[in-house]
């Protein structure tokens, strides 16, 4: 009977063994970047929606981790390095599948950004019209209609690239590009006057693009990464994702992203 | 039909392999297109990528002097004196002016501060430009303390618009921030020479710095690096990609004012820039300033990356497309030509057969086919026709005079003279030596025979002109009438025969009628 019981226990014990082994390693410092983007991360504040994530982050790993402010095509090249551990908001596709791992804490979809003078009213009015140009951010991907506008607009010579998104908002207004893709992270930025009089707003009609933790395969083993992404499933359960969000939009808006 | 079709095909081929040529000039020139695009795509990623690696490296460089701050003073002039010594800023870190610290100083605390730098021996110490303000943010050290960097301390940074805003950045950031274009402090007036600084923020150790209201509270300072773009720009690892023209300007402007470095023919202008050149803007950020990058293409670039394959198809397509053309041409109208060739070889092979040689007139074989086609012709509608048989009188003599040359062209011009005076519907023929035959078609009555055989009769005889030789010759002729001498070929031939026999009995010259 009573080794009936031991094993038992044993079997429990195996169980939710793995549950407390869920713990990252801490043997060692990490790396993680942040891109300026909005509400996601402004570095003229130190604060968004990212920086909260780390924190949490390092808050419920016990690990230390060195946050950073870099471009983002820095970041991607770096996580494909194994040179950084981490990034965050981070969206994938196949090139990026090879390198990197996600663990999705939100999903959002984009908009088209364009110049009122420009007389465009969808996605084909400024694919069409070769006087357009696109300001995009260097190495963003986004959502599948997006990403293939952009590429037709590249290889017609017709993109412009950045590190960040403030000169593209600048341009815009100088009527320098014409159109650039925006998410709700830079909402703040249109609620200004002289950048909402010149503008409108137009929605790709794509669903909506999961964002997540980066984490780079060179730097982190398989087990680890699946512990990291255990943490993130954990914030989003409890609540504390969805905090977070609320702590930048508005909660029906913080909801629909949080929760897909 | 079936010939003009054929002579659609050559075309057909010159389109078709004009057709190909095309699509396979179209596609080179646009692959071409696409690398020199790769290419230049990679070039202006590079410029982009140089410039930020360099401006990493100096922002570590002052991270490391913000670090130094962290231990000691601000005000402790020999440790930064021996730091700065101690990173050996030589030919690699040629891009920086100097290094320096900038001490934040409330209003309250001006004078304290004048007293106690004119106390560590700068005797003319004061703040610039003059005039009360709030907060100054005066240069208290500058090194390595050589050349221009000996230039008066106390210049007020924070007083200028352009570097208080990348202070104020950096202050609430807590990182680095780089200035807009500026003239530097150190160099002396009208000289065009842009620069613009970077600038790191100095916290009171100890003091929290998590927000950017602490941050602001804990503020003491900066450290700062100045910069000649020019000197920038020249200390870039990596190589420039050779035909490229390229400008950097402060922020999203792109005019001359702001214009802060140019390398090459400028971007958008006349010159040598390529005809159809590729060009991008691309918008840098450098801590948390942007610059434009202007980038495109020289002739150089293309002549360099750039492959000049398409022409090459497009010469060599179009000449082998002609050729082809020109071949299958040769090749249909080939066929066609030897068929006429041969068709023409057969009507002369039959002329032959059917004419006298000597005369072109009708053989014996034509005229008696003739014969055969008046004669069924007569008989299915009941008409009448004549047979003449005509033989030259002393013809003999003639050849053995003068040559069988001569009596060959008498019988030619006799020929033509008898050809001349029948009626289309009639047929002469040469039947032998000087021998010769009428046939008359459709004949009213045995008068109208004999008087074509009169006619006949007056016109050989007519002087002939042979070789400037005046011949005179008559014959001698016989006719038989259609069906009342004979109602056969045979019959009527021997009837005629025999007639002409009976003129030339009767002495030559004269006409006689069968029968």
């Amino acid at each position: 009977m009573r080794v009936r019981h031991l094993i038992a226990w044993l079997i429990v014990l195996a169980w939710f063994g793995p549950a407390n082994a869920a713990a990252p390693d801490c043997s060692r410092p990490f790396t993680l970047a942040l891109h300026d983007h909005g509400l996601l991360y402004s570095a003229d504040t130190d604060t968004g929606i990212d920086k909260d994530v780390a924190e949490e982050l390092i808050r419920r790993s016990g690990c230390k981790i060195t946050v950073s402010l870099m471009a983002r095509a820095r970041i991607w090249q770096l996580i494909e390095s194994g040179a950084l551990d981490f990034s965050l908001s981070g969206i994938t596709d196949v090139e990026r599948e090879k390198f990197a791992a996600f663990a999705w804490y939100f999903s959002n979809r984009y908009y088209l950004l364009v110049h009122k003078d420009s007389g465009v009213r969808n996605q084909t009015d400024f694919e069409k019209n070769e006087k357009l140009q696109l300001g995009v951010i260097r190495s963003f991907r986004y959502s599948e209609s997006a990403n293939r506008m952009v590429d037709r607009i590249q290889a017609a010579n017709r993109l412009t690239q950045a590190g960040g998104l403030a000169p593209l908002y600048k341009a815009l207004m100088l009527n320098h590009i014409q159109g650039m893709i925006i998410e709700p992270f830079d909402y703040p930025t249109l609620e200004e006057k002289k950048i909402r009089d010149v503008t409108s707003i137009i929605e790709f009609k794509d669903v909506s693009v999961p964002h997540g933790l980066i984490m780079s395969q060179k730097a982190l083993p398989s087990a680890e990464r699946a512990k990291w992404g255990q943490l993130i499933n954990a914030m989003r359960a409890d609540g504390t994702m969805r905090r977070i969000f609320e702590k930048y939009f508005k909660p029906d808006l913080a909801a629909a992203m949080v929760d897909f | 039909m079936a010939v003009s079709r054929l002579l659609l095909l050559p075309w057909l081929i010159l389109v078709a392999s004009l057709g190909v040529t095309a699509l396979l000039w179209d596609h080179e020139r646009q692959s071409n297109r696409g690398e020199l695009r790769a290419q230049f795509d990679f070039a202006l990623r590079d410029t982009v990528s140089r410039v930020e690696q360099r401006v990493a490296a100096y922002e570590q460089l002052l991270r490391g002097v913000q670090g130094l701050f962290a231990t000691t003073d601000m005000t402790n002039r020999k440790a930064f004196r021996d730091y700065v010594e101690t990173l050996q800023l030589d030919a690699n870190f040629s891009g920086i002016q100097g290094v320096g610290i900038i001490e934040r100083v409330p209003s309250a605390h001006k004078s304290a501060h004048v007293a106690a730098m004119r106390r560590l021996g700068y005797a003319d110490y004061r703040i610039s430009p003059d005039g009360e303000r709030e907060i100054y943010g005066p240069i208290i050290q500058r090194e390595p303390h050589v050349g221009r960097n000996r230039a008066p301390l106390g210049s007020d940074a924070w007083a200028e618009p352009v570097r208080r805003s990348a202070m104020e950045k950096a202050r609430d950031s807590g990182l680095a921030a780089v200035t807009g274009k500026v003239q530097l402090a150190v160099d002396p007036g009208v000289e065009e020479n842009p620069g613009f600084i970077m600038v790191l923020p100095v916290f009171a150790r100890g003091q929290p710095r998590d927000s950017v209201a602490q941050r602001r509270a804990s503020l003491i300072g900066w450290v700062y690096a100045s910069f000649h773009m020019r000197d920038f720009m020249a200390s870039l690892y990596g190589k420039q990609v050779p035909g490229l023209a390229f400008a950097i300007y402060d922020d999203v402007d792109t005019t001359d004012g702001a214009l802060m470095y140019r390398a090459g023919t400028v971007p958008g202008k006349r010159g040598t820039v390529a005809h159809d050149a590729l060009s991008a803007n691309e918008y840098m950020i450098v801590a948390g300033h942007t610059w434009t990058l202007m980038l495109s293409t020289q002739e150089e670039f293309e002549a360099r990356y750039g492959r000049d394959t398409a022409s090459v198809i497009a010469v060599t397509g179009v000449g082998l497309s002609l050729s082809m053309a020109l071949l299958g041409w040769f090749m249909v109208t080939g066929r066609a030509r030897a068929l006429r060739l041969a068709a023409e070889m057969t009507e002369e092979l039959r002329h032959m057969a059917q004419h006298d040689p000597l005369t072109g007139l009708p053989n014996r074989a034509l005229f008696s086919d003739r014969v055969q086609r008046q004669l069924a012709d007569a008989k299915r509608h009941g008409g009448r026709f004549a047979m003449i048989f005509l033989d030259l009188d002393n013809f003999k003599p003639i050849n053995d005079n003068y040559g069988h040359a001569v009596g060959d062209r008498l019988l030619q011009l006799v020929a033509r003279r008898l050809q001349d005076s029948i009626r289309a519907s009639d047929t002469v023929g040469r039947i032998g030596g000087d021998e010769f035959v009428v046939l008359m078609a459709d004949l009213s009555g045995p008068d109208a025979a004999l008087g074509l055989a009169e006619k006949i009769r007056e016109v050989v005889r007519q002087p002939l002109l042979v070789d400037g030789r005046e011949l005179n010759i008559s014959c001698s002729l016989g006719v038989a009438v259609y069906p009342d001498n004979g109602t056969d070929e045979m019959t009527l031939t021997k009837c005629a025969d025999e007639s002409m026999y009976r003129a030339k009995a009767g002495g030559r010259d004269c006409i006689q009628l069968a029968g």
